[in-house]
């Protein structure tokens, strides 16, 4: 035991002084940490101007240009405040518009031809141009108002009926699968990639003490169960720090910036305690499986080059069980996604995706996490038993189906 | 204490690479386990270290099935390998707390080998910076820092220069000499000759002759005589014995300057030399024959002829 707990060390050892993994923890917590802190620095320095409740002066305000020769607007105060865009400026002439639109004095420009027809005008088109829309709904409303007045009829007293206001209120009684969404799908992802940077890293750890063969000296000096648990755990305990630290990181600062994001990520940090300790057990459980799989993968290689080869049918499997939970998500009462949460390659996303934002019985979980957890030491075990056999056989690649042949000779 | 290799067979699929190999040894002793290559030095050597299981036979310590990890062994693969991005100091530590040492005797012992190795000033350098001898240097170190009771070592000169040489072939005198069990595994014949009163010479996974080597060689050396004559090649000389003394000597070998002949059963060294002496012959050398175990490892195992 105590050999295992000095391999244990030791490979941790390995992460945690590796300038790569240090460097990458600390970027993404800073990343992290700072992409939260945002909102709050903008308050800083824009000050109390950007109160709720309080507008902008117009000069401050984008500035958007109305071109209208036949006058067809009859309130432009009106128009103006029903404008959320910015602040609307009259010009007089086409060429104007167009020129301080194509100067940048003006975001973007209107040419009113008459009362159901105007110009849009833009320097350029972006995806998310709103000038449109935004122009659109509040000359909507004029048009109404002016058409209820010339009717006689006074716009205030029909706005309501147009437009009401409602109040309305969501009682959940089952999941709020929309809600948890955004968490469901970070936590996913990010077991995701854990599982597949580290079960690289794991395979060609195993590979590298091939080929600079280390390994002799090893498997005569202890174990080597112990060998390759130690490696495995060590980089399942490297991934959880790291992801701990992000996550941590991204808690606090979001907690600390909690007044300037005003609930706003709320979907993505308001994860219930439950889904954490499911996704924990799952998680883990799921990054083992996978991970005695690369480890022994590594094993059956006597290069470190010839790893990413051994790796991709296990790494095609992997992001077929990725998209499996990430289309059932959309889903979650769907036949595969009931299917694969029971397979112990699939259970832990499948299943954690079930728990996180779909239905499912406690007794489905304890199964799928029964058959997981003895499959997972089934694949440790036989893992082990291919490290041991890898360990001497130099040469060319072994295929997977002379593994039992070889075991046995052994 | 006593190791014997019981008749190991093995097998890698359906080729049979040992026949039935055996040999023991003692504390205090250094077997030489010599063979050609190819000729399953290693693989004996692996199974010893439990990498290989045997398909029959046993290794028997003091009468009770030899469990290597139950033992402190100093074991250098013919492979070497250790982390070459690691420090020479780090993955010695690694390697001993391994092997069951304590961290505080650990570290003494470390610095200790390194020392005496003479590479104590790279101890905090990375492997790969260190040429390929004092990397050498470093896996002998790894070897013995658990203070083994047994020393097996595979190919332990191939790599090192005559000085480094000199300081291993010392320090395998040392450890026999305070009564560590040592097998070593070599095609340098001079090596083994230095060092082991037992060798076991194998070939195409057979044990071909075995027991102590100065037993060995007197067997060899049995009714063989060295002659050079003033004046005549080993050709002449040939020449000359086939003429007067042909009933006396059954085989001739040239060497360079003389030659090895056998007698027959019948005759003696008195004979042949009262028939040289007879014959007015010049001898320049006459002697017993002492078989090098380079002659020795040809005639038993070079004669693809």
């Amino acid at each position: 035991m105590n050999s295992f707990l000095t391999v244990l060390k030791f490979e941790m050892m390995h992460y945690l002084k590796n300038k790569v993994f240090v460097i990458s923890t600390l970027v993404l917590v800073l990343l992290v940490s700072i992409g939260l802190t945002v909102p709050t620095i903008m308050e800083m320095f824009e000050g109390a101007e950007d109160e709720p409740g309080i507008e902008k002066p117009a000069e401050d305000q984008d500035q958007y240009g109305l071109y209208d020769p036949n006058g067809v607007v009859e309130d432009f105060e009106f128009l103006n405040n029903q404008f959320y865009l910015g602040n609307l400026q009259v010009v007089s002439d086409q060429k104007t518009l167009e020129s301080k639109v194509s100067s940048g004095d003006f975001e973007a420009g209107y040419f009113i031809k008459d009362s159901l027809t105007y110009e849009y005008v833009v320097l350029n088109k972006e995806m998310t141009d709103q000038g449109a829309q935004g122009f659109e709904y509040a000359y909507t409303k004029l048009f109404q108002k002016q058409g209820f007045e010339q009717r006689g009829v006074e716009y205030s007293e029909v706005e309501p009926l147009i437009q009401p206001t409602f109040n309305s209120d969501i009682q959940i009684l089952g999941k709020d699968s929309a809600g948890n969404y955004g968490y469901t799908y970070v936590m996913v992802f990010g077991l995701y990639m854990v599982i597949i940077m580290y079960g690289q890293l794991i395979a060609t750890s195993v590979a590298s003490e091939k080929s600079n063969r280390t390994m002799e000296l090893l498997v005569t000096s202890t174990k080597s169960t112990y060998l390759i648990f130690g490696k495995v755990l060590s980089g399942a305990f490297a991934g959880i720090i790291q992801f701990a630290l992000i996550l941590g990181a991204g808690k606090i600062a979001y907690t600390l910036n909690a007044k300037a994001w005003d609930g706003f990520l709320d979907f993505l940090f308001d994860i219930p305690g439950t889904v954490i300790l499911n996704f924990s057990i799952f998680g883990i459980l799921g990054y083992l499986f996978f991970a005695f799989i690369y480890g022994a993968l590594g094993a059956l290689v006597s290069k470190t080059e010839d790893v990413s080869a051994s790796a991709t049918p296990i790494t095609i499997i992997f992001v077929a069980v990725f998209m499996v939970a990430i289309l059932g998500m959309n889903d979650t009462s769907s036949l595969m996604l009931k299917i694969a949460s029971f397979i112990p390659f699939s259970s832990f996303l499948a299943m954690f995706v079930r728990i996180s934002m779909g239905e499912v019985t406690t007794i489905e979980v304890v199964i799928s996490l029964t058959i997981l957890a003895v499959s997972t030491f089934g694949v440790g075990f036989i893992g082990s038993k291919i490290y041991r056999m890898g360990t001497l056989m130099y040469g060319n690649p072994v295929k997977i189906k002379d593994i039992p042949k070889i075991l046995k000779s052994q | 204490m006593r190791l014997e290799v019981k008749d190991l067979v093995k097998s890698f699929g359906e080729t049979e690479v040992l026949h039935g190999i055996s040999f023991q040894v003692e504390s205090g002793k250094a077997l030489g386990l010599l063979g050609r290559n190819g000729a399953g030095k290693t693989t004996t050597i692996r199974i010893l270290m439990a990498l290989f299981e045997a398909n029959g036979g046993g290794v028997v310590l003091d009468g009770q099935t030899f469990k290597p990890r139950q033992h402190q062994i100093g074991y250098l693969p013919e492979e070497r390998g250790l982390y070459p991005k690691k420090k020479v100091i780090d993955q010695l530590m690694y390697l001993g707390e391994l092997r069951g040492l304590k961290k505080k005797d650990l570290k003494e012992k470390v610095l200790y080998w390194l020392e005496k190795l003479d590479v104590s000033h790279y101890k905090d350098k990375k492997l790969e910076t260190l040429s390929k001898g004092n990397q050498q240097k470093v896996q002998l170190a790894s070897t013995f820092l658990c203070d083994p009771e047994i020393i097996i070592l595979d190919e332990p000169f191939s790599g090192l220069d005559p000085v480094n040489s000199q300081i291993l072939k010392e320090i395998i005198r040392e450890q026999i000499a305070s009564e560590k069990l040592v097998i070593f595994s070599s095609h340098q014949m001079s090596y083994v000759e230095e060092f082991c009163e037992e060798i076991a010479l194998i070939d195409k996974g057979d044990v071909v002759l075995t027991g102590n080597l100065k037993d060995i060689k007197v067997e060899f050396g049995k009714n063989r005589l060295v002659l050079s004559l003033i004046d005549h090649s080993p050709q002449d000389v040939d020449q000359v014995l086939k003429q007067h003394c042909d009933d006396l000597v059954e085989h001739v070998e040239y060497k360079k300057n003389h030659v090895v002949l056998k007698l027959k059963e019948s005759a003696d060294k008195q004979q042949l030399l009262s028939r040289i002496s007879e014959k007015a012959l010049d001898v320049e050398l006459f002697s017993m024959y002492h078989p090098s175990l380079e002659d020795i490892f040809i005639e038993s195992v070079g004669d693809e002829k």
